[in-house]
């Protein structure tokens, strides 16, 4: 089974750390503990007809990195990179696009899937608006609530997808 | 990271290869180690004790874990890949067996999160180096000495922070949309609906004008109490349309002689016998010129309209602080109730009867906007009960941000 490894960038308390969670353990915890250097996960894809048998190294980054993780050794080898924002704090929506340019740069081809999490704490968060950098076509972008579980297996599964389809 | 020793760390062996040894690093006297230990791994368990708070795991070529020493790595198995025990080390195989051909170098892997089999997660700092002595891949592993808990207590606090400035930033642009929407909203319908207005005073016109309706008195009165509402109408849009674009119009800095201002406003004032008086130090400065312009204006003709006598005095004087200009206008008008002083600043608030010649009751809304908006503030003394006249005060700022 092939194993790729998926960064998770973002702000700090946009949720990485629960995303994680809730994918690997299917549990949500309230109490904060904000992650100091880096969390890694093993997440086995389920199988699908579309791709490989696949397990996901899902790297749990500090929050407080920000775009310097680009230079850090964790970055080596990611085949991903899955950037969160929290849908209810719009300055964390706008971090997202910087990372996702930063990452782009610095590992073009890669896939990069816009995670905009949170979504339990806002009342219609298809309404909500969006940096345009995150809605362009083509853009991976999924709305996610680590806290109830809602579309946190699909953003994983599609990066797995994705790193398939481009031979990553 | 730097490998850095510590004070004198005490090592307690655990792990193959090390039963029963103990070495107190830094002691004077040289530590006895078991004569079955070889040289090597003596050397190893030396340089491990010197550097304090740490754990040793050596590889073979595979990456496996070949022995391990002391109690901060019994995660790693003996016999196993490394990667299957430290994740964060999987996709860095490459790099780590390039040390072997740069001895010296170092990989660092700062606080790496490692399960352990009790289910909790220890996080340690990694320092993967080739170790010349002996011919091997070590990994040296410190504890994490900033996972305290003032670390984490500092990182929820930022994390309290930034949501705290995250909702006054939204509740700011929020607010900052809400006002542009009103005020073109107010430009629109002010605009809009001078149009039709006209049409309608054009209409009344033209009817009292209209030879059949000569001679009926009643339809004439009618039609004149018409004309001269829409008009009042059509002012007080045109000061709605004024008052909406105020916030809109971008006022450039300007050096100023207040004196000068001042006075060229008195000298077009229409000859009453109400006599306007100029008092104080009127100092030159860089301001929003035709805002001081407005205000002033505005405050000495509220004045005049509002006074209920043939002659009066109105007294307008500045006074040069160091941070504002104190202008005061003071009249010996009728004076205004207390009761209406919070009234008098709102938009179509007029205490006169309603007339044409009044106005349309926006001129202190205007200046009360003018005035908050540069940074300033304005109040009001009077009371008729006590004695006649009215006091507007205006701090006016002489350092105004654009």
């Amino acid at each position: 089974m092939i194993s790729r490894k998926v960064m998770l960038l973002g702000e700090i308390g946009v949720g990485k750390s629960s995303l994680a969670r809730r994918l690997v353990f299917d549990k949500f915890e309230f109490d904060y503990k904000p992650t100091i250097g880096v969390d890694v996960y093993r997440y086995a894809v389920p199988d699908s007809p579309t791709r490989p048998q696949m397990t996901l190294i899902v790297w749990d980054t500090d929050g407080n990195f920000g775009e310097a993780i680009f230079r850090h050794v964790y970055m080596k080898e990611a085949a991903a990179a899955l950037i969160i924002g929290d849908l209810s704090r719009p300055p964390t929506l706008d971090s997202m696009a910087r990372l996702g340019a930063g990452f782009s740069e610095m590992f073009p081809g890669r896939h990069i899937g816009y995670v905009v999490n949170k979504t339990d704490l806002v009342t219609d968060p298809e309404a909500m608006p969006l940096p345009a950098e995150l809605t362009r076509p083509g853009n991976f972008l999924i709305r996610t609530s680590a806290k109830t579980g809602a579309h946190v297996a699909d953003a994983f599964n599609d990066a797995a997808s994705s790193i398939a389809r481009r031979g990553l | 990271m730097s490998l850095m020793p510590s004070m004198t760390p005490q090592v307690q062996s655990h792990g193959a290869g090390f039963s029963g040894m103990t070495i107190e690093a830094g002691s004077k006297d040289t530590p006895k180690l078991p004569k079955r230990m070889s040289p090597a791994l003596a050397e190893a368990a030396l340089l491990v004790a010197s550097y304090g708070s740490y754990g040793l795991i050596w590889l073979d070529s595979d990456l496996a874990v070949t022995r391990r020493f002391g109690p901060l790595v019994d995660f790693a198995k003996i016999g196993a890949p490394i990667t299957d025990s430290v994740l964060a080390l999987i996709g860095l195989e490459d790099e780590m067996r390039a040390l072997s051909s740069k001895p010296g170098r170092i990989l660092e892997l700062p606080a790496v999160g490692v399960a352990t089999p009790e289910g909790d997660s220890k996080r340690l700092n990694f320092s993967i180096l080739w170790q010349k002595g002996l011919k091997s891949l070590l990994i040296l592993v410190y504890r994490v000495a900033s996972q305290t808990g003032l670390e984490i207590e500092l990182s929820r606090q930022i994390r309290a922070r930034l949501m705290a400035e995250s909702e006054t930033t939204a509740k700011s642009k929020e607010l900052a949309r809400a006002n542009a929407d009103l005020e073109s909203f107010a430009g629109i319908i002010s605009h809009d609906l001078k149009g039709p207005m006209r049409h309608m005073r054009r209409l009344a016109q033209q009817l009292a004008a209209d030879p059949s309706t000569e001679h009926d008195t009643g339809l004439r009165q009618r039609l004149s109490e018409i004309e001269i509402q829409s008009q009042r109408m059509s002012h007080m849009l045109s000061a709605l349309l004024d008052y909406s674009s105020l916030g809109r119009k971008y006022e450039a800095l300007e050096e100023v002689d207040s004196q000068t201002l001042i006075a060229s406003i008195i000298q077009s004032l229409p000859k009453t016998g109400i006599v306007v008086q100029l008092d104080g130090i009127w100092p030159r400065l860089t301001t929003l010129a035709t805002l001081l312009d407005l205000i002033l204006r505005n405050l000495i003709d509220n004045a005049l309209k509002h006074h209920d006598r043939l002659n009066g005095m109105i007294t307008v004087s500045c006074a040069d602080q160091p941070h504002y200009l104190i202008i005061t206008v003071s009249d010996d008008g009728p004076g205004i109730d207390p009761k209406h002083h919070g009234s008098v600043f709102l938009p179509f608030r007029t205490l006169a009867e309603s007339s044409v010649h009044h106005g349309a009751g926006m001129g202190l809304a205007m200046v009360k906007k003018t005035v908050d908006a540069a940074g300033g503030s304005i109040t009001l003394s009077s009371d008729p009960a006590q004695s006649r006249g009215t006091v507007f005060m205006v701090s006016w700022p002489k350092c105004i941000l654009t």
